[in-house]
């Protein structure tokens, strides 16, 4: 991929992307590297003691656990750079739009990143089997990264989009600060929504009792009828799948191209 | 060519510039001087289009640099005082970095880096400040940017340095490209920056080109104040003085006028200088007058 005069003159550009995503696996590398041996250490250890693979369970979801919250710290991280006095000087002058940094991280973390992750773990997880094997254990046990699900990976995808708008938005401490924001919202939704319920059931006259399930109150006590049902069906599809993500990605995107405009005097 | 008319940019309620207006044209090298505060970087960064005016124009070939067109980023290069560079090895930083601007030359950058004998094998972020200072002068100067900003370019370089980077930065000026070093170390640079702008007040005070400055002004080391005298800074024997020629200095021995002594000249005493270089006579000159300094004294940016 290389750049020339035609492709600078263009808005945005696919070459461009690509080359900021390339340069953010080549920067994450080491961490990725150094994280995959300590995992395979960590498991070499547990066949040694007791000739299984710790990570090789019955479900074999530690796997996707691992790849999650690694994709969410490195997502967590994703703008760091930007907000360095020093460095985000050197990123915002790096001849590529505001657009295209942002799309490449978001193209790196949400996509790029899972896939080699789960890749590797799954390389690992047939290797460390074939050890277990080897070793006298059962073997046998190999991770299978569609166990996750779609919704597994769609969920993954949305937390990593989350992280990056926090990492765009918070200059330091960009993980805690993303996960303490989402549970402050996610709690303020659930009172909303139950405040709204609690004012339906005064409204038709049934008592005010919170029996202690919020899944029961918010199904009327198991009386909802099918039709409502698919349509709440709906709408937590359409929070989950679009209104989350987008949210996170306009969000992060308009905090970029306000730092970018914004940069503070070295 | 770099067009300023009526920016207005400062930080919080500080004003910084206020209406500034300025053109600057190709093949040349600008210096830009100015006391601690008066806005250098923050000049050159809204040049980069690291800085957003509040209002007013800024048009730098055509462009408008706060909107941050790729095409813009990679025609303009912006050196820092105190650079950033990543954690790799030179060789990684071309394939990385280096790649976003189609005009960069690797061989002048390698010849570059040979001179400044910069290591080859050896993480960027392990070099030492002028190590870095110099990988990012080299990297500037052979990018291949029509608007190469520099500030503070000889802090932190040795002394073949400096002048490898001198001889570096002379070469790299063409019809094209316009130079613009932000610099204290007007003494490092006097022979290669031409004109010098100063800086001060949210203004440009002063563009001096070394045509005018060897015309009109000279500098001898005099024992008492001839009308002749701009400005003088006092020491234990006389006055080092900065002379207006052409109207029959008194003092033997006149050379000519360093960029310094003008430089304080200008801070000083700005009327008693526009008057040296319009050409007329000078008014009688008092030791009490702001004109007249003990060696070594300082002003603060307004």
């Amino acid at each position: 991929m290389k750049m020339t005069k035609e492709t600078l003159r263009k808005p945005f550009s696919a070459a461009r992307v690509v080359l900021l995503a390339k340069n953010r696996a080549l920067e994450d590398l080491p961490a990725f590297g150094i994280g995959a041996g300590i995992l395979a250490g960590l498991n070499l250890l547990t066949i040694i003691a007791t000739r299984r693979a710790m990570m090789n369970d019955s479900n074999g979801q530690s796997w996707a656990v691992i790849i999650s919250i690694a994709g969410f710290f490195l997502a967590a991280a994703a703008f760091k750079g930007m907000h360095d006095g020093r460095a985000g000087t050197e990123w915002i002058l790096l001849p590529a739009t505001s657009l295209e940094k942002y799309t490449a991280a978001l193209v790196f973390y949400a996509i790029i990143y899972p896939l080699v992750a789960a890749a590797t773990a799954t390389a690992l997880s047939a290797l460390l089997s074939l050890v277990e094997l080897i070793a006298g254990g059962p073997g046998g046990r190999i991770w299978n990264p569609l166990s996750a699900g779609f919704d597994g990976w769609v969920n993954y995808a949305t937390g990593a989009l989350i992280f990056a708008a926090g990492s765009a938005a918070f200059r330091k401490r960009a993980f805690i600060k993303t996960v303490g924001v989402s549970v402050a919202y996610a709690l303020a939704c659930m009172g909303l929504l139950l405040a709204g319920m609690l004012l339906i059931r005064r409204v038709q006259g049934l008592p005010l009792s919170f029996t202690g399930s919020f899944q029961n109150e918010m199904s009327f006590s198991g009386n909802i009828t099918p039709g409502a049902q698919r349509a709440m069906d709906v709408i937590e599809k359409i929070v989950r799948y679009a209104l989350i993500p987008l949210f996170a990605i306009f969000y992060g995107y308009f905090r970029v191209a306000e730092k970018e405009a914004r940069d503070e005097v070295q | 060519m770099i067009h300023i008319e009526s920016m207005t940019f400062g930080y919080g309620k500080r004003p910084l510039f206020e209406g500034l207006d300025l053109n600057l044209e190709p093949g040349t090298a600008y210096g830009l001087l100015g006391l601690n505060g008066a806005g250098k970087t923050s000049l050159l960064k809204l040049l980069a289009g690291a800085l957003c005016p509040q209002s007013g124009t800024i048009r730098v070939f055509g462009e408008e640099p706060w909107r941050k067109k790729a095409s813009f980023l990679a025609d303009t290069i912006f050196v820092p005082e105190d650079p950033w560079v990543p954690a790799v090895k030179p060789s990684a930083w071309l394939d990385r970095y280096a790649v976003f601007r189609p005009a960069f030359d690797r061989e002048r950058f390698a010849a570059l880096s040979r001179e400044f004998a910069l290591e080859e094998d050896k993480l960027l972020t392990r070099y030492s400040y002028g190590q870095r200072k110099k990988f990012t002068l080299a990297a500037a100067l052979a990018s291949g940017a029509r608007l190469i900003l520099l500030d503070e370019p000889t802090n932190g370089l040795d002394i073949p340095s400096k002048s490898q980077f001198r001889r570096a930065l002379a070469q790299s000026v063409d019809p094209n490209r316009i130079v613009i070093v932000s610099t204290h170390q007007v003494r490092d640079l006097e022979r290669v920056i031409d004109p010098a702008l100063i800086v001060h007040g949210g203004k440009i005070l002063f563009r001096l080109g070394s045509d005018l400055m060897a015309e009109r002004l000279g500098a001898a080391h005099v024992s008492e104040l001839s009308p002749d005298v701009v400005y003088a800074e006092k020491d234990r024997v006389g006055y080092s003085a900065l002379l207006e020629l052409g109207h029959g200095t008194g003092a033997d021995d006149v050379q000519a006028a360093d960029l310094e002594l003008v430089f304080n000249a200008a801070i000083a005493s700005p009327d008693r200088l526009k008057t040296a270089l319009s050409g007329a006579q000078l008014p009688p000159l008092d030791p009490a007058d702001a004109a007249v300094r003990e060696y070594g004294e300082k002003e603060e940016a307004q």
